[in-house]
């Protein structure tokens, strides 16, 4: 990637949770009827925190004040391996992908690790349930990312990602990689129908019980975090289902790709807005849906192929 | 050579003078001071074998009942030994701190430290052995000495039952590779490794009977699914330094003795491929679904092992399937793979059991049920349990996910003859992907019970951190695993020998090719962090403390906090199929109940009730069911149907229609 690509990318990366939380927040309010907050609330409320004095339980250890910055730290760097623009990134290599599941996993579990530090009945709760989610959505990830990267015969998520055949069974595997991925983004998000973010009750929660604790700086790393992870999560739908392909001129595809990443935080926004929560012990049945898109996919890779190479 | 034989007889020595001198400190000394010797000298004959990859051999005579004693020392031993004796003398420093209030009690230590030194030989017979009596030798000092070091403390009833049924299990594992062995002797006439591989090479069915007896064999030794039953009881019987000998070293003779026997294999057949990937890719599975709902750390960490044996193995099937298709890019990722993850497998779990030992040392349970908040009073430990935790949950930037990428990029290459054999490797690359979640969710559950929040039970006092002579081994597994993982050039190093041993490629350099960008990625995630924490040190100095938020409730209690069962519980519904609940309840009755009402529960080995109790009890499961044939339709339309499809598929296979 050149020079002005890698800062484009970086510059996309940083303002991306603030403008993504910015429109899902507003498309919520307006399917209220409400005027909404502005775009850039997300930006204040973390200006807001970072002038704080934290506040840190009695029963904390260094776990606890550690945490939000390697969750931070993690999606940073999982964002630099994601084409947010649908043009390539910065960090691209063989495999990296898995490295980028591994890195949401550590994310995952440093904000488990802080969540069971505070000794609450409640985050533990709330750590047991993203525990559980992320082990049941991880084998779809695997098996969606991994057909469509034997399917395009590359292995780094660019490649693979802006990789595009007229092919019917082409069209399939991303359908099927599209299903699985969406659910993933509404479990590693926690977003509706697997979480609400917006929630009143601690007992109902999964992500924001998480994180009750924290506050000052840590909660602003926090919430940072958790955009940037929903934002990386949008631009590799958006990347998915972008119709331009890599033979495409790179501003056409990139300027694609940011506005289907709006298109889908509206998505998010009106799904949010028109429909409930699931029952908890429902949502185990909810993700088998992303495994079904996965195996979905992984089967029509092998009706192109026909069984045989 | 001769320097690995001197090594042997020092440890010989070092064992009998821990046998008859008088006082512990003199036993113990003798018993370290010849495994520091045998280490010294054993690291000078293996590591030089590693770096220039030329194998020694050595024979020596034997009037009865072996003729010549053959031996060699090939990269593939050498790999093994350069960590197995130097990981066996940390046991031994351990167990020096560990077992101390035994000894001040009046307990000889000697038989205990001349059994380490033994295990220390084993070590040597079996990763040098070019015979197979000698290797069944040194096969059975290991399991013996194993099975000693288990019921050391023999007063306990519980604790000579485990060491029985490890005895047990191990010895019927042994039967098997005798069977492997007799029918090699009776196709070779010969007992000579060199001479078992013409024979192996040849494709034909005593060769595909003998590859499954050895698997089988091997299973039992390393606690593949579902030959593991044993070791959960083993491991949290066992002083804490002999469960993580066991897990991390001992049992890994199991691993090297399958890619002994692949070297004899020459080209092996795909079915063997997708056989070892099976049975690993099941071991891997079911050892992680039982470590999330263990509540005693030491079973927990017992049942990972068969875990992460299952993970190496499914490297070593994907080796098998490149070599079989011949890629021999394949065959070297997962060969590569596999063996990394056999030694990074042993650098964190003897770390992680001995962050367990130190646990029980100060607290006298590794019950998570029972423990809490042990990082403030235990900080070495808990760091040490910390990094293991991450370290073998596989995430980036510890060793754990060195090895299992490697795995990973053998599993999604797409370097396979047809698109079903492509999806298949896939489909593997998504259960390791789970199995890797759910190891996850086990680990943030024994550390966060173990080590965060608050202590659970008043009556459970830790005394301490762990002794300089428990510490000092932790440290150094703890910087092992930090450096294979921020290094892997240096686990490449031990592992690629062996690799190229094992598969005849015209360049090593994919591995680490592959490993390179993870260390931009790392060094990437670490500045980030070290940054983070950095600009806001000084909110953290600002900081003001105050109590948990209890969601309005303000009289909290650590009973309220949540356990081990109430963590795992949403999870284990999910597979309520595969871990098997015991539940013991008198529930309170009536509007005003008076009577005590508890509720017990307990996660017992599905293999273990089922399998092998129905097996037990066979006879009568099968005349319960043959007597309810007549009674249901039911059973009767399931016999037919079962018998019509085995009929048609032996006339099938009768007419050709399978191979």
């Amino acid at each position: 990637m050149t020079l002005p690509w890698t800062l484009a990318h970086l510059v996309t990366l940083l303002a991306s949770p603030i403008l993504v939380v910015g429109v899902i927040n507003r498309t919520r309010a307006r399917w209220a009827g409400r005027k909404g907050p502005p775009l850039a609330q997300t930006f204040h409320d973390l200006v807001r925190l970072l002038r704080k004095r934290p506040v840190y339980s009695e029963t904390t250890t260094a776990v606890f004040w550690v945490a939000p910055y390697v969750t931070l730290a993690t999606s940073a760097v999982s964002g630099l391996i994601v084409p947010m623009l649908g043009v390539g990134s910065p960090l691209s290599f063989p495999f990296d992908f898995v490295f980028f599941a591994y890195l949401w996993a550590a994310g995952r579990m440093a904000l488990m690790l802080g969540a069971l530090d505070t000794g609450s009945a409640f985050e533990a709760m709330g750590a047991s349930r993203e525990a559980t989610f992320s082990a049941l959505v991880e084998p779809a990830m695997f098996l969606s990312l991994g057909t469509l990267g034997s399917m395009a015969g590359a292995s780094s998520f660019s490649q693979m990602l802006t990789f595009h055949g007229a092919d019917p069974a082409v069209i399939v595997v991303r359908v099927g990689c599209t299903i699985a991925m969406t659910v993933l983004l509404q479990v590693e998000s926690a977003r509706m129908p697997v979480d609400d973010p917006t929630t009143h009750l601690e007992l109902t929660m999964v992500h924001e019980v998480m994180i009750l604790d924290h506050s000052g700086p840590d909660l602003a790393a926090m919430e940072y975090g958790a955009g940037l992870k929903l934002s990386i999560g949008c631009a590799l739908l958006a990347s998915l289902i972008n119709p331009f392909g890599a033979g495409s001129p790179r501003l056409l595809v990139a300027a694609a790709n940011l506005a289907l990443m709006l298109l889908i935080a509206v998505l998010v926004g009106t799904t949010e807005s028109t429909i409930a929560r699931l029952r908890l012990s429902a949502v185990p049945r909810y993700l088998l849906a992303a495994f079904f898109g996965a195996v979905l996919a992984l089967l029509a890779s092998i009706w192109r192929t026909g069984g045989a190479l | 050579m001769n320097l690995l034989a001197i090594a042997g007889l020092l440890l010989l020595l070092g064992a009998v003078a821990s046998l008859v001198a008088p006082r512990n400190s003199t036993r113990m000394g003798f018993a370290l001071a010849s495994q520091v010797a045998a280490t010294a000298l054993v690291l000078s004959a293996a590591l030089p074998v590693i770096a220039w990859g030329t194998a020694i051999e050595a024979t020596y005579r034997w009037s009865y009942p072996i003729d010549a004693l053959r031996t060699r020392l090939d990269p593939l031993g050498a790999f093994f030994l350069a960590w197995s004796l130097p990981m066996t003398l940390l046991g031994a420093v351990y167990a020096v701190g560990y077992l101390a209030p035994y000894l001040q009690k009046g307990r000889n230590a000697g038989a205990h430290f001349a059994l380490l030194n033994m295990v220390s030989l084993s070590f040597i017979i079996v990763y040098t052995a070019e015979n197979a009596l000698i290797f069944l030798f040194g096969w059975e000092i290991a399991a013996v000495a194993a099975w000693l070091l288990v019921i050391w403390d023999y007063r306990n009833q519980k604790v000579r039952f485990a060491g029985f049924n490890y005895l047990v299990s191990t010895h019927v594992g042994m039967f098997v590779l005798v069977a492997a062995f007799m029918i090699l002797h009776s196709q070779t006439a010969s007992m000579d490794f060199s001479a078992f591989a013409p024979f192996l090479s040849r494709p034909g069915t005593l060769r595909n009977v003998v590859f499954v007896l050895l698997v089988t064999a091997f299973g039992f030794k390393s606690a593949f699914f579902p030959f593991h039953t044993w070791l959960p009881r083993a491991h949290a019987a066992a002083p804490a330094h002999v469960s993580a000998l066991m897990s991390g070293v001992i049992h890994k003779a199991g691993l090297f003795a399958l890619l002994r026997f692949t070297l004899m294999l020459g080209t092996p057949e795909p079915w063997m491929g997708w056989f070892l990937l099976a049975f690993s890719g099941l071991s891997a599975l079911l050892g992680v679904l039982y470590t999330a709902t263990q509540r005693d750390l030491k079973r927990l960490l017992g049942y990972s092992s068969t875990e992460n044996v299952g993970i190496a193995g499914l490297g070593f099937g994907v080796g098998y399937l490149g070599l079989a298709w011949h890629r021999p890019g394949l065959a070297l990722l997962g060969f590569t793979g596999g063996a990394l993850h056999v030694l990074n497998h042993a650098f964190f779990k003897c770390l992680l059991f001995y962050a367990a030992g130190a646990v029980y040392r100060a607290t006298h349970t590794v019950d998570l049920e029972r423990l809490g908040g042990l990082a403030r009073k235990m900080p070495r430990t808990a760091v040490a349990f910390l990094v293991g935790a991450v370290a073998i949950s596989a995430l980036p930037p510890l060793n754990g996910f060195v090895s299992e990428f490697l795995i990973y990029s053998g599993l999604l290459s797409g370097e396979a003859p047809s698109g079903d054999e492509r999806i298949l490797l896939v489909a593997t690359a998504a259960l390791l992907s789970f199995v890797g979640a759910t190891s996850a969710l086990s680990m943030v559950r024994a550390f966060g019970l173990a080590f965060l929040g608050t202590p659970r039970a008043p009556e459970v006092h830790p005394s301490g951190d762990a002794p300089p002579s428990m510490a000092w081994p932790m440290g150094l597994h703890l910087a092992g695993t930090v450096v294979l993982g921020l290094f892997p050039a240096a686990g490449l190093w031990l592992v690629s020998p062996v690799a190229r041993l094992l598969v005849d490629a015209p360049s090593a350099r994919g591995p680490a090719a592959l490993l390179a960008p993870l260390r931009t990625g790392n060094a990437l995630l670490l500045g980030a962090v070290a940054l983070l924490l950095l600009t806001t040190l000084g909110a953290r100095r600002a900081a003001r403390r105050h109590v948990t938020w209890g969601c309005g409730y303000t009289a909290p209690t650590p009973r309220m906090q949540y356990t081990g069962t109430s963590f795992s519980a949403q999870f284990v519904q999910v597979f309520e199929a595969f871990v098997l609940e015991l539940r013991r309840e008198k529930l309170p009755e009536g509007n005003f109940p008076e009577a005590e009402s508890h509720v017990h529960t307990h996660h017992a080995d599905a293999v273990e009730r089922r399998m092998f109790e129905s097996l037990g009890n066979g006879e009568d499961l099968v005349r319960g069911v043959a007597h309810r044939i007549p009674e249901e339709p039911r059973f009767a339309f399931a016999a037919g149907l079962i018998s019509l499809v085995v009929i048609l598929a032996l006339l099938a296979s009768h007419a050709g229609g399978a191979p």
